[in-house]
């Protein structure tokens, strides 16, 4: 799940190779990433993992990185 | 005045039985029959409305919660708190056009519509009611009684004036044996409701009368006069409204509830959307999680998401603040902001010298000076 996020993340929104993510780096509050991609990546988490995640649980400070995300995740 | 005294009253005299309860949940049917007493005090047609609307919610928290046909109750549960909503904030407004329909057909056709007035909160209660039953149906959280219902829905802290805040939120305090008094709830609720007054009754109303005189005969003054009074307006705008929810979370604290944050230094925010998470959060949050989201899953289509979603929106959301089409103009205004802002961002990502130039102090002030004077010239709408 953490390597398909990373993938799908560095894919969709940084055009930077040079970026490295890992699980506790700061998306959004670092602004790698606006709050604005949180919708297609709820729809990402969707489709790939088959979990729909609540828009109130999916805020710029829940999945502020891909760790939080995961936890999230695996909740629902 | 009469309501600022009913509110003081009711306050002093609540705070007192409340605190001398046993336990919480004794308090939380209190507080929820208390608030209905007010705002029945208050305004008599929105104590029945909420007494209904209670009743209607509760009834349908109950079928989404055990019924197989969750989605349909919710979509009928919610199409019935909308329609009731519309119905109270424009029917009034539409009663114009209706007439000049029926005059068409019949001589003096009656105006049935013309004096409806918007119930005092229903604004509030009823994004409340649609979150709460939203957030059963998505699995947030479970149903709860009806007088705690009550309780969440009619606060008499928050009814007038917000925030909107969530079940989820105070539920996680309400759901205790107790909670015990503790001296920090009078020195921060009344350190706060003091915060607020000053803002609503110093600043935004010094402001008000200043602006005011001026406002009367626009055209007898120079652009530059005119450009000072609308930043007037602007700051009088935010403190009034951050005012009031000052005073709705510090009157909250002196039950020890811990109601969320409504604003967060808006006018010092460096984009469109930062200005977004941090005015009015309560209802910018409520129109992500219920509106934004929801319409973003209906396609993928790039010009959907990010041009008609923002701006659908927060015309939507403009048209909450008020039945005349300016709110709308001036949602729709900031949803077109908010598609810009995306449109900016892709284009930083892809350009790496303009992303370095755009993390540099100076350009942060400037985006600040930027942001401000987009949200003061959306004020002109509003006014």
């Amino acid at each position: 799940m953490e390597e398909k996020l990373i993938n799908f993340i560095k894919g969709e929104y940084l055009d930077d190779d040079d970026i490295v993510i890992t699980k506790d780096t700061k998306l959004i509050s670092s602004g790698l990433i606006d709050s604005f991609s949180l919708v297609s990546l709820q729809t990402y988490i969707e489709r790939e993992f088959g979990k729909r995640i609540p828009a109130p649980k999916i805020t710029a400070e829940s999945f502020d990185t891909v760790g939080q995300m995961i936890e999230i995740i695996n909740q629902f | 005045m009469r309501l600022g005294f009913l509110f003081i009253s009711f306050l002093a005299g609540s705070l007192i039985i409340y605190w001398t309860l046993p336990n919480q949940k004794s308090r939380t049917v209190f507080l929820g029959l208390a608030s209905l007493i007010f705002i029945l005090l208050a305004d008599k047609l929105a104590g029945r409305i909420v007494v209904v609307l209670t009743i209607y919610t509760y009834f349908f928290s109950v079928l989404i919660e055990h019924s197989k046909f969750k989605s349909l109750y919710h979509k009928i549960s919610v199409a019935g708190i909308v329609l009731l909503l519309a119905f109270f904030k424009y029917m009034g407004f539409l009663d114009k056009y209706i007439h000049s329909v029926t005059h068409f057909f019949m001589q003096n056709p009656a105006h049935p519509f013309e004096k409806i007035l918007v119930p005092l909160g229903l604004s509030y209660i009823t994004f409340r009611y649609i979150s709460y039953l939203t957030d059963i149906y998505w699995g947030i959280n479970k149903k709860t009684d009806i007088y705690t219902l009550l309780f969440y829905g009619g606060l008499f802290t928050t009814f007038l004036s917000g925030p909107i805040d969530r079940y989820e939120r105070l539920e996680k305090q309400i759901n205790v044996f107790r909670i015990y008094f503790k001296k920090d709830f009078v020195y921060e609720g009344f350190e706060r409701i003091t915060i607020g007054l000053f803002k609503k009754f110093v600043i935004a109303d010094w402001i008000g009368y200043i602006i005011n005189n001026i406002n009367s005969d626009p055209g007898g003054h120079s652009l530059g006069v005119r450009a000072v009074v609308l930043f007037g307006f602007s700051i009088q705008l935010y403190m009034d409204f951050a005012g009031y929810s000052d005073i709705a979370i510090g009157a909250s604290r002196l039950f020890g509830l811990k109601i969320m944050e409504n604003f967060n230094s808006p006018y010092t925010k460096p984009n469109i959307s930062q200005f977004w998470r941090s005015w009015h959060i309560s209802l910018s949050d409520w129109i992500r999680d219920y509106l934004f989201f929801p319409l973003s899953k209906y396609s993928e289509n790039k010009i959907w998401l990010l041009i008609i979603v923002p701006i659908i929106s927060m015309g939507l959301c403009g048209m909450w603040h008020g039945s005349e089409m300016k709110f709308a103009v001036w949602g729709m205004y900031h949803g077109a902001g908010l598609s810009f802002f995306q449109f900016w961002s892709i284009w930083k990502r892809k350009n790496k010298s303009l992303k370095k130039f755009t993390e540099t102090k100076s350009f942060n002030f400037f985006s600040i000076i930027i942001t401000f004077v987009f949200v003061t010239i959306g004020w002109l709408f509003f006014r």
